[in-house]
């Protein structure tokens, strides 16, 4: 029991970076290297706390509601511009976008700038987490093998071809770009209601890169990888910290590079993420 | 989740949770007692951390000679973000199970961390959390020994007033960071209160170097004196580039310029300057100076961040003895309430009644190199 | 105002080095190499070594910390970019490997010296104020935009003039067909990487002494800045990233000049969004940058 409550945070995290790996992944499903979603996540985790600030009475769920709601309304105006940009251009652009959000909340007042919202009430459990989770899984798993998931998968191998065969592809990019920003509205209101604050400084590009590498790792070969992917990297860091600890090393620089090297061993010899293991085993 | 992976997940935990504890780990020493400190070892603070966890070291090793309680601190990096400040804290109140806890660096940090304390009932003693809010707020197990800006600034301004007899100010502050920017909202209040003008003011990010711009444009509108809110890195610079534009009126700093890395870092550029802090570095108490001494011994630059971990350890190590000498959570937790008066190197040192640090500050000006006390 | 302008032109001339390395790598490889800005930093560190501890002038360890970045660069591409040479997704892997490297030197350094910031020792370089018109800037302020634009000069033409150039020019066209006219693709690529880190080691060098700042992050401040360079600039193009820099310079200083400075970085990532989405290619990119 006291294991439990010693990581009991650790597995809130897991779950929280999952849904962040999982909003990644609903772009790059489809071939889209957005990363936006620190921002769109900035923009679910303030609107969820300033409601709960401001509106004691409203329900949790109306709260959820409500941070998914605007950073898909944000996205579709984004969205349109932005996704007819290929590749790196995008990639770009959207990091543009997050860290104007990030500059944004630092500069206004409202929200006392860097230092943020405090003494948020803690409304997230667990169970709120991994449902929300579970609910982001089931919609992402049912593209999968619907003609929907087909388009995607068409859209991802070769877009000028997908188009020419009648798939609305600024629809179907434009849909996922939406549920991207909706699923990292979310986690940024559960983060915000389970961490008693938010601040801008945890919604940089730093941010956004640990979501991309997350997926990536975990693979995107399957609808379920950037989960593991997630799990794997929020894990992995304690237990370096016990490694670390236990091999005599000062904490510290050796945990960042530890991370890095395994990013780089990963990327190098798993291509296809984490999940390609499993595959493999599966096959076998 | 598919079978397999919720397999993986599964394997994965277990296998933390059934790892053997490695000798040597967390358990409190006999007649001593177990305390966690929080340091931002990496990241966006690892500066601060890195002398925190020095001026830590120095004070246990330096009680522990002197007869004191035997504390073991187990140092754990929050890497600067709240996940892992969160992290580590539940791990040390959940599974090394200490009886008090150090920290956190950032007051973002102390904001999400703090209140697992607070619910746990482990007391907490903040050793760099300036922010004016949101940190002894959040319970009664919260403390702190960083005087906030607001118990610094006034006094220092009012001296520096008297001294240079200054009307109009510019300012430029830092405005990512939750150290300056909880400094400038309390500057910009004690100018107001004091009837200074403020003619403009420019902002800064934590990590720019370039300053010209700002400082071309508050020295463009002649203001009498310069006031900045800016951590040691950034301070040194921008002192620097402020004189090389041509910039030879005076310079007001905040809690941050407080380190001898500024003046190193400044060279020339940091004659002059005045600051308001809440460690006196020439002090001649012996508690200072033997806090000086230790840090010596270790080869570290003592500086503010530092002498506010020292005599974090100082203050629970008191707090123990006040205590009867008995370690357990509530036992430090009463005894932080009956510290009073302590020597420390900030001075004598006692708590608020809303468990804030309470001593004397003092206003320091920059003279042939070295900082000197403002009488 | 003049000195505002001479303040842009500063720190415009660092922002267009650091580019230009990085759009080299773009052009030719068609990747992000984001282990660019850890380059610029261990530079410093290097340049920072060798005139404290080893005691050299400022002449010969800046030429030593260039070459080492250089080889730095050879040893990025060997190691974080040629094994993924093949595979259809690079953009994407190249960049998070890229990502991985920088973290990991950003480790070692942080190891090595700590996070402390350091400063070349005092005297490194000679302490003289000139005055312009109404500006002052310092000696060392004059030489850095000199040996900025000299070395992007240089740049320019080993890529017009030279045979690397045209090799390089031609792997940056399409690296089947060069290799078909019988171009050492391999070489041509370690050699590209070779004079993009070295530029970015420049640069580093020379932002540590302008701004008497070395340490493990100094290189995230211009990360971002860059990438706003070599969009406005047009990626693959060097004139274009040199202009872009100077210009991105100016528009920072005026922008904290005339709205203040808090809207200084939004406004670098404004123009970023504008360009992306008015003119995608840039002031003088060929890279076609929409899908059709």
């Amino acid at each position: 029991m006291d294991l439990f409550l010693a990581y009991q945070s650790l597995i809130a995290f897991v779950g929280i970076n999952g849904l962040l790996a999982l909003s990644v992944y609903a772009t790059l499903c489809c071939g889209q290297l957005s990363l936006a979603n620190a921002g769109f996540m900035a923009i679910g985790a303030y609107t969820g706390a300033l409601i709960t600030q401001h509106a004691r009475g409203v329900p949790f769920v109306a709260v959820l509601a409500a941070s998914a709601l605007l950073p898909a309304i944000i996205a579709v105006p984004l969205g349109l511009p932005v996704l007819r940009l290929r590749g790196v251009f995008l990639a770009i652009a959207t990091i543009g976008f997050g860290e104007m959000v990030r500059l944004f909340f630092v500069n206004w007042d409202y929200t006392n700038g860097a230092l943020g919202l405090v003494a948020i009430p803690q409304r997230t459990h667990l169970w709120t987490i991994f449902l929300a989770l579970a609910g982001a899984l089931y919609l992402l798993g049912r593209l999968r093998g619907s003609r929907a998931g087909y388009a995607l998968e068409a859209i991802r191998e070769d877009e000028t071809a997908a188009r020419t065969m009648g798939i609305d592809t600024t629809a179907h990019k434009l849909a996922m770009f939406v549920l991207g920003a909706a699923i990292a509205g979310v986690a940024g209101a559960l983060e915000a209601h389970l961490t008693f604050m938010v601040a801008p400084s945890g919604y940089g590009f730093g941010r956004v890169v640990d979501m991309l590498v997350q997926a990536v790792v975990g693979g995107t070969a399957a609808f379920f990888g950037p989960v593991i992917g997630a799990a794997f990297l929020t894990v992995l860091p304690e237990v370096l910290r016990e490694a670390g600890a236990r091999l005599g090393f000062a904490p510290g620089p050796f945990r960042l590079f530890l991370n890095g090297a395994i990013l780089l061993v990963v990327i190098l010899f798993l291509p296809n993420g984490l999940v390609s293991l499993l595959r493999r085993r599966r096959a076998a | 989740m598919s079978s397999a992976s919720r397999r993986m997940v599964v394997l994965l935990l277990l296998g933390i949770a059934c790892k053997e504890k490695p000798a040597g780990e967390a358990s409190a020493p006999s007649g001593g007692a177990l305390i966690g400190a929080a340091l931002s070892l990496t990241g966006a603070a690892a500066v601060y951390g890195a002398q925190q966890r020095a001026g830590i070291q120095a004070a246990a090793e330096e009680i522990a000679q002197g007869g004191g309680p035997k504390l073991q601190v187990l140092i754990e990096d929050d890497g600067s973000t709240k996940e892992q400040g969160i992290t580590v804290f539940q791990k040390f109140i959940n599974r090394d199970k200490v009886s008090a806890i150090l920290g956190p660096t950032l007051s973002n940090t102390a904001s999400a961390a703090d209140p697992l304390a607070q619910q746990a009932q482990v007391p907490v003693l903040g050793i760099s959390n300036t922010a004016a809010t949101g940190i002894t707020d959040i319970g009664n197990y919260i403390w702190r020994d960083s005087l906030t800006e607001a118990q610094v600034i006034p006094g220092a301004f009012k001296k520096a007033r008297e001294k240079l007899g200054f009307k109009s100010a510019g300012v430029l502050y830092g405005n990512d960071d939750v150290f300056t920017k909880a400094g400038y909202d309390v500057m910009r209040k004690t100018l107001a209160d004091q009837g200074i003008k403020v003619l403009d003011t420019q902002t800064f990010a934590k990590p720019d170097r370039d300053f010209h711009a700002q400082l071309t444009a508050l020295i463009g509108v002649k203001p009498d004196v310069v006031v900045v809110s800016a951590l040691a890195d950034n301070a040194a610079a921008i002192v620097s580039q402020a004189r090389q534009l041509g910039w030879s009126g005076p310079i007001l700093g905040g809690n941050g310029f407080n380190s001898p890395a500024f003046i190193k870092n400044a060279g020339a550029a940091a004659e002059g300057v005045m600051v308001g802090t809440s460690w006196n570095s020439l002090s001649q108490e012996p508690a200072n100076q033997k806090f000086l001494e230790a840090m010596k011994k270790r080869g570290v630059n003592p500086d503010q961040f530092s002498a506010q971990a020292f005599t974090g350890v100082q203050i629970l190590a008191e707090a123990i003895k006040r205590a009867g000498g008995k370690t357990g959570r509530e036992e430090i937790e009463k005894g932080l309430g009956l510290v009073k008066d302590l020597d420390t190197p900030l001075g004598k040192f006692s708590f608020t009644p809303s468990r804030d640090a309470q001593h004397d500050p003092s206003v320091q000006q920059v003279k042939d190199g070295k900082f000197q006390i403002v009488q | 105002m003049g000195q505002q302008a001479l303040n842009g032109v500063f720190v415009g001339s660092i922002y267009a080095l650091f580019a230009v390395g990085y759009t080299l790598v773009f052009g030719v490889l068609d990747i992000l190499n984001l282990a660019h800005q850890a380059v610029f930093m261990l530079a410093a560190f290097a340049a920072l070594l060798l005139v404290a501890d080893a005691h050299l002038p400022l002449w010969a360890a800046m030429p030593l910390a260039v070459l080492f970045a250089g080889l730095l660069g050879i040893l990025l591409e060997r190691l974080a970019f040629r094994p993924l040479r093949g595979r259809a997704d690079s953009n994407i892997s190249g960049l998070i490997s890229s990502l991985a490297m920088g973290t990991v030197f950003e480790a070692i350094a942080l190891q090595i010296f700590g996070p402390d910031t350091s400063r070349f020792p005092h005297g490194t370089f000679p302490d003289r104020l000139i005055r312009i018109g109404g500006a002052s800037a310092s000696l060392l302020q004059l030489c850095i935009i000199a040996i900025s634009v000299v070395l992007m000069a240089l740049l320019t033409l080993l890529l017009a003039r030279t045979r690397l150039g045209r090799q390089i020019r031609a792997v940056a066209e399409s690296p089947r067909a060069a290799r078909i006219l019988g171009v050492n693709v391999d070489r041509v690529i370690a050699a590209a990487f070779f004079i993009s880190s070295s530029l970015g080691g420049a640069a580093g060098v020379l932002f540590a002494l302008a701004f008497n700042s070395i340490s493990p992050d100094v290189g995230r401040s211009v990360e971002l800045k860059g990438l706003a360079v070599i969009i406005l600039g047009g990626m693959g193009s060097i004139p274009g990233a040199v202009i872009a820099g100077f210009a991105l310079g100016l528009i920072e200083v005026f922008t904290v000049a005339g709205f203040g400075s808090s809207y200084r970085d939004a406004v670098s990532f404004a123009v970023l969004f504008v360009v992306l989405l008015a003119r995608p290619r840039g002031l003088l990119g060929q890279a076609a940058a929409r899908e059709a």
